[in-house]
């Protein structure tokens, strides 16, 4: 192909433009997008010594869990409900009931969680045994290590 | 396709005449380098806006925030680092491209009838350029920061009779401090750049109208 120094010239504009705007606008449109791939790491949650639990029978453990909102840090308070029954493997429900979020809690004589809103009844593996709640008590992932009990809570997020 | 949209357009609205106005324009002979430093400042101009916006989302103007803000968006957001290394080099590359564009037309006397009000609005946007620095130094609101813009404001409190005032409005107070910085960043994000808009219109109207002068000639010997 046969190229004047006209059009060669108009090319040459047109690559330098070209890759300009390439330069500017790849970091541009990864930083406009970067909530699109925000992971954020949930931590490990030290939930108190093993050898503290009761054995068979449901207890509460409270915690503080530190959130990442931006560039700040926010601490709050949480709970949640867990059982074992050898002392090494423990199941961990999420504090609020599979209805409408409401904190239930366990009943030492009914041995039975009860859910004060609308009555709601869980067995002690969760299950629906009475009441309005569509599935069985969330769990939230848990792990034993060096005697101390692991946890990470749920994100808060909305019903739907 | 592309063809067919143009004149689409160029039926309605004669875009093919705005392109050859805009850009077709005939210039004198004999410019050369010293002539592009107008369309450097201008390009520079683009890339402060954009990267300005971009920084403007995950920026927070208060002195609890500001500083942290600042470290997550060169931590935590990826290309963080390079939108804000564009916006602070970029900065300093625009106060020296208008400042060698005013120099240029200074000393080729570009100024000259009828360019006259293309120079004064280019000069107004050469102050406006000044303000963006001295108000986007405060921002990161570290130490630098912090006492750069003491020490601008005292300057300004130097000034005969109306300067301890004017300290006192720039700062938004006595002392330095919060609304200084809320302030600040309302002059830098709002204020100045709407101000700027302005005048660059009316410049960037005021060169496709007149054109560019001829560079200067030595005089001829008769
Ligand atoms: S919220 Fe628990 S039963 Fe409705």
């Amino acid at each position: 192909m046969d190229i004047d120094r006209r059009n060669f010239l108009k090319q040459g504009i047109f690559i330098m433009g070209g890759l300009i705007t390439a330069g500017i606008g790849i970091p541009a449109t990864t930083y406009f997008l970067a909530p699109l791939w925000h992971k954020e790491e949930e931590d490990w949650i030290e939930a108190g010594t093993v050898a503290d639990f009761p054995i068979g029978e449901p207890f509460k453990i409270d915690f503080v869990q530190r959130k990442h909102d931006g560039w700040m840090t926010v601490e709050g308070r949480s709970s949640a409900w867990a059982v074992t029954s050898d002392g090494k493997q423990f199941t961990v429900f999420d504090p609020r009931c599979t209805h409408l979020g409401c904190p239930y809690r366990w009943d030492t004589e009914k041995k039975k969680f009860l859910c004060p809103c609308h009555n709601a009844v869980f067995s002690i593996t969760g299950e629906v045994l009475a009441g309005p709640p569509p599935r069985p008590l969330d769990h939230l992932p848990a792990k034993v290590a060096g005697g101390k009990l692991l946890i990470k809570p749920a994100e808060k997020k909305e019903e739907g | 396709m592309i063809s067919r949209l143009i004149n689409w357009l160029d039926e309605r609205i004669e875009i093919l005449n705005i392109k050859k106005t805009l850009f077709d324009r005939l210039i004198p002979k004999g410019v050369g380098w010293p002539y592009v430093l107008g369309s450097v400042s201008l390009f520079l101009f683009t890339l402060q806006v954009v990267t300005g916006i971009l920084l403007a989302m995950n920026y927070s103007p208060s002195p609890e925030h500001a500083h942290a803000s600042v470290a997550y968006i060169m931590q935590k957001i990826p290309m963080g680092k390079v939108v804000r290394g564009l916006h602070h080099w970029g900065a300093s590359f625009m106060v020296v491209a208008v400042t060698l564009h005013l120099l240029r037309t200074f000393f080729y006397g570009a100024y000259k009838y009828p360019r006259e009000l293309t120079w004064i609005t280019g000069l107004f946007i050469w102050l406006l350029v000044l303000g963006f620095g001295f108000t986007g130094y405060l921002l990161p609101w570290d130490q630098k920061a912090y006492w750069a813009t003491m020490v601008g404001t005292n300057i300004a409190s130097q000034a005969p009779l109306l300067g301890p005032a004017i300290a006192k409005v720039l700062r938004g107070g006595e002392a330095l401090g919060a609304v200084t910085l809320t302030r600040f960043y309302a002059f830098h994000v709002l204020l100045l750049p709407a101000l700027i808009v302005l005048l660059l219109a009316v410049h960037l109207c005021l060169v496709v109208r007149l054109g560019i002068s001829a560079p200067p000639e030595k005089e001829k010997k008769p």
